[in-house]
């Protein structure tokens, strides 16, 4: 598959392509993702690195250090919790749209893949975790040779 | 040890209307407001938005705010599977409080928007106190 390039200098023309990209294949019945497929929290997003394989959910409002990633053996969870900001003094909520609490969810992840290799980062309330192919499942170049 | 309350999914919400109109898909950020003696807080959950990308403004009592998601992030990479979008956020509230805008504070921290929006001195209740006689 073409790993495509959002280029930041065309930001409306990447953003269309983008949303594009990711709706078609929302919800991919393709993927497998084990016992707490969709619906679970939080959403997440699976995408080819071309190296491996980059697992994103946006977790808004939650300290990074209160986010617990466990890998053992194809299965991968993500735990934590996310608690809601202290106002400078209390008051009368007018609108109350946004959910706390604790979470966890695990997802089924392809054979093939170096878990113990996976490297996690938190950003503006995105959490990216890149796992790569481990060395068996890459490609291996076969030389042939002349008789 | 169970947890004591659970984050349920809801599904992003698209800007509609008028909003369409705009290149890409809009969402709607989710928020809490906090009305007290002497400001509101608001909570805008946008994440991918980093502080330099939200923007906050009021203008004839209409609260606008606005975030852009970095594409960068990316970059290189291909979907297989997903379960949500991802845009630009954008909202509009009416504030029928007094706010000194001279006084509004806003940041941006772990995908979460803070405005804080003071009371004008004079739109704040006041004590009068009663004297006997």
């Amino acid at each position: 598959m073409a790993l495509i390039r959002w280029e930041e200098f065309d930001p409306v023309g990447s953003m269309l392509a983008l949303q594009e990209e990711l709706s078609r294949v929302l919800r991919n019945p393709a993927f497998n993702l084990g016992l707490s497929g969709y619906g679970a929290y939080p959403p997440i997003n699976v995408f080819d690195s071309g190296d491996g394989l980059a697992i994103v959910a946006e977790l808004p409002g939650v300290e990074p250090a209160n986010v617990n990633l466990v890998a053992q053996r194809n299965t991968l969870t993500l735990r934590g919790n996310r608690v809601r900001e202290e106002a400078k003094a209390p008051g009368a909520f007018h609108r109350r749209e946004r959910e706390f609490g604790e979470f966890s969810r695990s997802i089924q992840l392809p054979e093939g893949l170096d878990l113990e290799k996976a490297a996690a980062r938190f950003e503006s309330g995105v959490l990216t975790v890149k796992i790569p192919k481990s060395p068996e499942a890459k490609p291996r170049q076969i030389a042939v040779e002349s008789a | 040890m169970m947890p004591e309350q659970e984050i349920a999914t809801r599904e992003k919400q698209e800007v509609q209307g008028a909003e369409k109109t705009r290149p890409g898909r809009y969402f709607v950020p989710q928020v809490d407001i906090v009305e007290n003696e002497n400001e509101l807080t608001l909570w805008a959950d946008m994440p991918g938005v980093s502080d330099k990308d939200a923007t906050v403004s009021l203008n004839d009592g209409v609260l606008t705010i606005v975030g852009k998601v970095s594409l960068a992030a990316y970059d290189k990479l291909s979907p297989l599977y997903t379960e949500y979008n991802v845009g630009n956020y954008f909202r509009q509230f009416e504030l029928n409080e007094d706010i000194d805008e001279e006084k509004i504070k806003a940041r941006m921290r772990n995908g979460v928007l803070t405005v804080e929006l003071p009371k004008r001195e004079h739109a704040r209740p006041r004590r009068i106190e009663v004297s006997a006689g």
